[in-house]
């Protein structure tokens, strides 16, 4: 899954973007599919609108994003609900669980969303293991801590096929040794399907092997 | 798609208003056993009509005329057919047969045989021999043959046997006597006169007139006719279904008349039809209803989850999939709910026709096709609705 920014630029923000140089806005960039990105970006600088570009859920911008060859709106519903269930996956920087359901079932969610299972449960178990969220999986979304859920939004993540996935700030609740896990996690599963990723984040960090830095 | 529609059924509430959507499928159901009773009705009453095994006949005679008022009297000219209104009747869509009733235009004098000093001043009439309820080899007459064949009305005989003779000490006359008489028949014009024999041949229920054959008729209006031809002003129809409104509202536009006994079936008929509609047009209505409180409660579910449709969006559920979740909530009940009038249409239907059956009225006991067709075409009209009400809010979301 290849994607192309053509001159993006988000209304909104627009006066004040041009005032600075980004690497992103207003420019011509193309993440190659199975490369690891990071977009490195301070407050405000437009790091949840980018994503939210990227995943097609805001569109109040000028320029151009084009999802393999083709730009967003020409998709129909349809197509693009297929993607977000086969081609594209994302960690929401508010992370966006349903309160009334388990942690479990909010992994299970997308690991059956396209019709049957993508993972077996043994390995919605061992990932749970590995991020240390096993004993909370019957909780409900709503007695979470925001370090639980974020590291069950990861879990949920990772339980369906993607190309690539987007990641807004996917460690900021997380200690230093829980961050290493879901970032040794992700990058396994990405290696797994010879996928890529596009993370935001406000400072350096050295959790992946990046393929390009870009600064927003 | 299963487990995905389990974690659906917790994420998408439809308990919300259960109580009105439950009072929607109420009314549906019974707007549908309205509906399919009025189906029923018609058909039930079709039977009764038409069913050969209600009826020795299916088609019925009959004999119109212009009605005579006070003004028309003395004008028999008043009381003719013209030609235009002759093709009227004709093509009219319930006549299956058409024949004219043709009038002698000459005298007819009938004596008795012998000394039984019994003599009368007759007329005859003519219609064609397909419209003959009386079937007999000597009902034929050629040119040159003295003797006439006649046939009279049984109300004729009746009159005689039960009203004239015993109140003048006559003896009464069974049908086989009447037949054996040779009559005597003068035939006259104010030129000539000639005799003939005549000889009943059969008694009509169908047509009160005195009838002789068509060939006979024609040739006598020829020979002693002396007036120029005179035109028709009795017709005799077929018609599969005297009953039929259509040909009551007809007779009384053009102010004909006919046997009124056998159109009294038509005002039952037409009773029975408008209420057969009234139940029909209101069990329309109450589906329409019914559509409207679904069509509002899908609105209502969809309203009160659509943030977490939105989500569910967001995170790639397809229209289509939640489309299908959504009925796949609500088009179970109403199929129960078809099935469950159907029941009872069929209990309905059994029992009817148990107690029609001791009425010798003889109806299926079981629901028609037209009935299944309709519960069909409702169910379809529900699905149909629901899935644009669906689709539109699910769309909008």
């Amino acid at each position: 899954m290849q994607i192309q920014l053509n001159h993006l630029m988000p209304i909104p923000l627009q006066d004040k973007l041009r005032q600075r140089s980004s690497d992103i806005w207003n420019r011509e960039v193309t993440f190659q599919q199975g490369s690891f990105v990071k977009i490195k970006a301070p407050s405000g600088t437009g790091k949840t609108t980018l994503i939210h570009y990227l995943y097609h859920i805001r569109y109040d911008y000028t320029g151009q994003v084009a999802v393999n060859g083709q730009p967003w709106p020409s998709y129909s519903k349809n197509d693009i609900a297929r993607m977000r269930q086969q081609e594209v996956s994302v960690i929401f920087q508010d992370l966006r669980l349903f309160e009334q359901l388990t942690a479990r079932e909010n992994i299970i969610l997308k690991n059956v969303m396209q019709g049957k299972p993508y993972y077996p449960p043994e390995k919605i178990a061992d990932m749970a293991a590995r991020l240390n969220v096993s004993h909370i999986l019957e909780q409900s979304g709503k007695t979470l801590s925001y370090g639980e859920r974020q590291r069950i939004a990861i879990i949920r993540a990772l339980v369906q096929p993607f190309q690539c996935l987007l990641m807004d700030e996917p460690f900021s609740h997380l200690d230093e040794e829980n961050t290493q896990r879901a970032a040794a996690l992700i990058a396994e599963e990405c290696k797994a399907r010879n996928a890529g990723f596009i993370l935001t984040d406000l400072d350096n960090d050295q959790h992946f092997a990046y393929d390009v830095h870009y600064h927003l | 798609m299963r487990p995905f529609f389990d974690l659906l059924k917790k994420i998408i509430q439809t308990g919300v208003g259960k109580t009105r959507f439950l009072m929607a499928a109420v009314g549906l159901g019974i707007a549908m056993l309205l509906i399919l009773i009025a189906i029923q009705a018609h058909t039930n009453f079709s039977q009764l009509l038409y069913s050969s095994k209600n009826q020795n006949e299916t088609a019925d005679f009959l004999v119109i005329n212009k009605t005579i008022t006070n003004a028309m009297m003395g004008q028999s000219a008043k009381s003719i057919f013209t030609p235009e209104e002759i093709a009227n009747i004709r093509k009219q869509p319930f006549v299956q047969a058409f024949g004219v009733v043709t009038s002698s235009q000459y005298k007819v004098v009938i004596q008795a045989p012998g000394d039984l000093h019994f003599a009368t001043d007759m007329f005859f009439e003519a219609v064609p021999d397909s419209f003959l309820d009386v079937k007999n080899e000597d009902w034929k007459w050629n040119e040159g043959d003295r003797t006439i064949p006649i046939i009279l009305p049984n109300d004729f005989l009746n009159l005689y046997n039960f009203g004239f003779s015993l109140s003048q000490d006559l003896p009464q006359i069974s049908q086989e006597t009447v037949k054996a008489l040779p009559l005597q028949v003068n035939i006259s014009n104010n030129q000539v006169s000639d005799q003939y024999m005549g000889h009943v041949v059969g008694f009509s229920d169908r047509i009160s007139s005195f009838l002789v054959p068509a060939s006979f008729m024609a040739w006598a209006n020829q020979k002693y006719s002396t007036a120029t031809a005179v035109g028709t002003s009795r017709v005799i129809i077929k018609t599969p279904d005297p009953s039929n409104p259509t040909l009551v509202k007809f007779l009384e536009d053009n102010g004909y008349t006919t046997n009124q006994d056998k159109l009294k079936f038509s005002k039952t008929r037409m009773i029975v039809q408008t209420i057969v509609s009234v139940v029909g047009f209101f069990g329309l209505i109450l589906l329409c209803f019914a559509l409207l409180v679904f069509s509002m409660f899908i609105q209502l579910v969809i309203a009160s989850c659509k943030r977490e449709i939105q989500l569910l969006v967001i995170l790639g559920t397809a229209p289509q999939q939640l489309q299908r979740y959504l009925l796949k909530q609500f088009v179970p009940l109403y199929i129960v709910v078809g099935l469950l009038s159907l029941l009872l249409l069929a209990a309905l239907q059994y029992w009817t026709a148990a107690i029609l059956a001791a009425h010798q009225m003889l109806i299926s006991p079981w629901p028609g096709v037209l009935v299944f067709a309709g519960m069909a075409v409702v169910l379809a009209l529900v699905y149909v609705v629901n899935w644009l009400t669906v689709k539109k809010y699910v769309n909008n979301i």
